[in-house]
């Protein structure tokens, strides 16, 4: 159980299982057997189009190496996801995401010209641009150096307490690590403490 | 990449093989024109050493000797065109003999057997009586309706007499001063014959001339020369196909490598020896390349010959040569050296530090600029190679280098002013643009190629059916069938009246005077050097001048005045491809000798004239006072259909002079021609939509594994499937739709450009053509991103957690 608006950290050695846990708990694939619930539904059941609803508007999700859209600009990847959830408003909510990470300058910038630190941070936006209930973060500091990272990590725990979203991270940083609420280690795909 | 390199290899064995096979077959064709490959013509004996020596060059020979001569027609005399003609004529082509006028012609192979003769259906109440030639009795049982050789000097006809050779020394009507025109012919393998030519050129005596194909008939020679342009055409631009799929799976190879090289790099490897890898295995690559190639090209003319021969109506004949073979080697060689060595020597120069940025490799300019250079040099080359015409290769290379230079830029700047026009709504249309215009997938690269392959097929059928309707332009079907020439100019009216009468469509009828030009400028013919080797064919040659004041249909001027509008008092008009052979000039003196006597003017105008309209064509046009009172026959044409040959047969009753020239035969055979033709340029055709296939699969293959990453995250994102299915299918519409737009532009400019400079054909503009262009490659494109999209948007978004 991850306790609402609180800030779950997921740890363990690599090939532990870590991504695979954080993509059974958001819905990203099917678990063979056991049972997962995604605010206050059952994904063990649903197929993969199933699990996209239950996502849509309420998880966001934050990558390591930012998985932005290429050839497109700082506000049109923060767009995407509120588009596809069928807002009205997209461009409105987008720049005000981009306000928020400081980058409102560079909204027309194409992301292939930003900096690591810059696309992380676009890419944090569009996790909170649909204000989700739930955020999923794999290593969001893992492709950035130890000062761009701590800002990021910053930035994230910012946003988090402003629209209280439920956090749940992946993460080797012990930095980043301690400021989680809850903490899980894993080993070989099995749970070892929860603290 | 090995795929695209065999097929290219293939493409060059296989249409090297089948052009080679069909422009042989085409060539004896046409060489049925002259009965031979080659005709060497004297007034005087023809010595035994030509026979001699074409026999040791593996050639078959033949002999023929025409003469006039007079028969006898109840006591009258008639004259006739005798020809005497040894086994084996002719050596291309059949003759054509018939019991009487109306039964249907046999074809033969071999002439009159000793002791008999064929007569001319002018002689047809002779049939089945004696003839006497010379000393000599024969017996007439056959017509001779078709003579293959017999258009060769079209207006200089008596009736024919057609006997054996052997019978015509006991004939004793060849005397010391008889005026005899001897003629040898030889046939065989093209390049026994070229060689034989070569041979011979330097041996002739005064008075003998080669004629061959191309200085035989200009309306043959001209369907064989565009033909041969077009095949070279199609053969580069199938093969322009094949290079844009090679260059597109060597930039996806590189990229691939790319960060290989760079941990191998980071390992200590060096750039050095990552080079010399590369090279081997480029080296590798074209080894197998061509062994599969040329195996795949030499098998493919076997079911291309399977569905040809029922077509051309005989089999096309077997070349063993190893040229083909070695061109395609050579071929397969530049397009790996300049499409792939560079890309590859590219990837060897990636950076170590690439292993800990994960980012593309940003090219230098000047690794860009070794890029593009190879490749041009790369297709320079190949044009070079395989295309006759060094002015067609480089034109061609220009409208490539045109295209590759300025399609991308085109696409970027659509792409750009697209997504930029309206920032505040992303998804579906600037979604997709994005994709388009994102570098890493390659989207302008691939579109690109594929407008570039498309272009190429474009251009291909543009310039067919310019072709065929140019053809199909000169060719109405009213056509006139028969030539009835040696009308004497009394009758000319009469006929005239007689053919009105009959409902008979004839054309304008035309006087013909024949003479010998003597002199250009004052100068004797004998002491021109021509720089054209045909003009000594022509110059000896027997000229029919005509006389008119009315511009012959089809006839244009191209310079000067024509003879109506001319102030000059004594004039001629002479046509374009003769003047270019003489090197004549507006102002140049013509002298002229008929029966003894001389005559001169200058030239005011040069036409041009449409060959292949089978209408009565002429060199020279001079203005009526010139050479009206000169001895004269008049020819005119005349449409006669199969259930008119009665009206034909009564004219002839009545105008016993008239001689009727069956040129209906002869045309079928240039249609058919053409008709042949086509059909090989349809297989082209074929080729180029096999390369622009694979170009197809090169492309959905370039960017396959950005499409899977970007339907992950957009699955991560929520993304329904329809919404993945939609966008991953209108990208390729879109493609599409870009595809055609450009393709169908530069289809135009390029089909124009072939067209005028190439084919001396008039262009139409057609909408169509953007027609065809945008719906088949939106409906190509859109339905390979159908057939794709299963793999791309069926993915698990687990996979961009894992990337």
């Amino acid at each position: 159980m991850v306790p609402y608006q609180q800030a779950l950290v997921i740890q363990g050695a690599s090939g532990s299982g870590k991504t695979t846990l954080l993509g059974l708990m958001a819905g990203l694939d099917q678990s063979s057997s056991g049972d997962i619930e995604l605010l206050g539904e059952h994904l063990t059941d649903k197929n993969e189009e199933q699990r996209a609803r239950v996502r849509a508007g309420k998880v966001g999700f934050v990558f390591q190496s930012f998985q932005l859209v290429q050839g497109a600009t700082a506000i049109q990847n923060v767009m995407l996801p509120l588009e596809l959830g069928g807002s009205q408003d997209a461009f409105e909510l987008s720049k005000k995401a981009l306000c928020e990470v400081g980058l409102e300058a560079k909204a027309d910038t194409m992301v292939e010209q930003l900096s690591g630190g810059e696309q992380q941070r676009v890419s944090i936006a569009r996790a909170f641009a649909v204000k989700p209930a739930i955020l999923f973060a794999d290593e969001p500091t893992g492709n950035l150096d130890a000062k761009t990272g701590g800002q990021i990590a910053d930035l994230m725990f910012r946003l988090r307490d402003q629209s209280g979203t439920t956090l749940v991270l992946v993460t080797h940083e012990q930095v980043l690590a301690e400021r989680g609420d809850v903490h899980v280690q894993i080993e070989s795909g099995r749970l070892l403490s929860v603290d | 990449m090995v795929v695209a390199t065999v097929i290219a290899i293939s493409i060059v064995t296989s249409s090297q093989l089948v052009t080679h096979r069909i422009s042989l077959l085409l060539d004896r064709q046409a060489s049925e024109l002259l009965a031979a490959d080659l005709v060497l013509s004297s007034g005087s004996p023809i010595s035994v050493e030509y026979r001699q020596q074409a026999k040791a060059s593996g050639l078959k020979v033949a002999s023929t000797t025409s003469m006039r001569t007079a028969i006898f027609i109840d006591d009258e005399p008639q004259l006739v065109e005798l020809k005497a003609v040894s086994d084996g004529y002719p050596l291309r082509g059949q003759l054509e003999k018939a019991s009487d006028l109306t039964s249907p012609g046999q074809r033969v192979l071999q002439g009159p057997s000793a002791g008999e003769v064929w007569i001319d259906s002018k002689l047809h109440e002779l049939i089945g009586e004696t003839i006497t030639l010379g000393n000599q009795n024969f017996k007439s049982n056959w017509l001779l309706t078709f003579e293959p050789d017999r258009g060769g000097a079209l207006f200089n006809l008596a009736p024919r007499v057609l006997m054996n050779l052997k019978d015509l020394a006991a004939t004793g009507l060849i005397l010391p001063g008889s005026r005899v025109h001897h003629r040898m012919l030889f046939a065989g393998n093209a390049n026994a014959v070229a060689a034989f030519r070569s041979q011979l050129k330097p041996q002739l005596s005064e008075g003998e001339t080669i004629q061959d194909l191309e200085n035989a008939r200009p309306e043959m020679r001209r369907a064989l020369d565009r033909t041969r342009t077009f095949f070279a055409l199609s053969i580069i631009l199938t093969l322009v196909i094949a290079m844009v799929a090679i260059a597109i799976t060597a930039r996806y190879t590189a990229g691939k490598e790319a960060p290989k090289v760079a941990m191998l790099r980071a390992f200590g490897i060096s750039q050095k020896r990552l080079a010399r890898f590369y090279l081997q295995q480029i080296g590798k690559l074209w080894g197998i390349a061509t062994i599969f190639g040329i195996g795949i090209g030499w098998l493919s003319q076997y079911p291309i010959q399977w569905a040809l021969d029922g077509w051309f109506g005989q089999a096309l004949p077997q070349v063993y040569l190893i040229q083909p073979y070695l061109i395609a080697a050579v071929v397969g060689f530049i397009c790996l050296a300049g499409f792939c060595l560079p890309q590859l020597l590219n990837a060897a120069s990636t950076p170590p530090m690439q292993v800990f940025r994960p980012i593309s490799n940003r090219r230098t300019f000047g690794r860009n600029l070794l890029v593009t250079v190879a490749g041009i040099i790369a297709v320079f080359l190949v044009l070079i190679l395989l295309m006759q015409s060094s002015l067609l290769a480089i034109v061609t290379l220009g409208m490539i280098l045109l295209v590759v230079l300025i399609l991308p830029g085109l696409f970027t700047l659509l792409i750009r002013w697209l997504l930029f026009s309206n920032a505040r709504q992303f998804w579906l249309k600037r979604y997709l643009l994005s994709r388009l215009r994102s570098t890493s997938r390659g989207a302008i690269l691939v579109m690109s190629g594929f407008s570039l392959a498309l272009l190429a097929i474009l251009i291909i059928a543009v310039v067919k059916e310019e072709l065929l309707a140019a053809w199909q332009t000169q060719l109405p079907e009213d056509t006139p069938n028969y030539f009835l020439i040696n009308l004497a100019k009394q009758d000319v009216p009469l006929v005239e009246e007689y053919l009105s009468q009959n409902q008979i469509q004839y054309s304008n009828p035309y006087p013909l005077i024949r003479t010998r030009l003597t002199a250009i400028n004052n100068i004797s013919i004998k002491s021109i050097q021509f720089t054209d080797p045909r003009a000594e064919g022509l110059v000896h040659h027997t000229f029919n001048i005509s006389y008119t004041n009315r511009l012959p249909d089809d006839n244009a001027i191209v310079v000067g005045e024509w003879i109506a509008n001319s102030q000059a008092l004594d004039q001629f008009s002479v046509e374009q491809g003769m003047a270019e052979k003489l090197g004549l000039e507006l102002g140049d003196i013509l002298s002229f000798n008929v029966a003894g006597e001389t005559f001169e003017a200058p030239v005011t105008s040069i036409r041009s004239v449409v060959w292949e309209n089978f209408k009565p064509n002429f060199y020279l046009i001079a203005n009526p006072r010139l050479v009206e009172k000169k001895p004269q026959t008049w020819l005119l044409s005349a449409t006669i259909e199969d259930s008119e040959k009665p009206v034909l047969k009564n004219l002839f009753e009545r105008f016993p002079a008239i001689t009727p020239l069956d040129v209906g035969v002869l045309m079928a055979r240039v249609r058919s021609i053409v008709d042949r033709a086509t059909i090989a340029l349809e297989f082209f055709f074929l080729f180029a939509l096999l390369s622009a296939f694979i170009v197809l699969l090169a492309a959905i293959q370039t960017g396959k594994s950005e499409r899977q990453m970007e339907s992950s995250l957009l699955r991560a994102l929520s993304a329904q499937s329809s919404q993945l299915y939609r966008v991953h299918v209108f990208e390729f519409t879109l493609m599409g739709l870009l595809v055609g737009f450009f393709a169908a532009l530069f289809a135009n400019l390029a089909g124009w450009i072939v067209s005028v400079k190439f084919f001396d054909i008039e262009y139409h503009f057609s909408l169509s053509i953007w027609l065809i262009s945008l719906v088949s490659a939106t409906a190509v494109l859109t339905i390979a991103g159908i057939l794709v999209s299963r793999n791309v948007y069926n993915v698990s978004p687990m996979k961009i957690l894992r990337s």
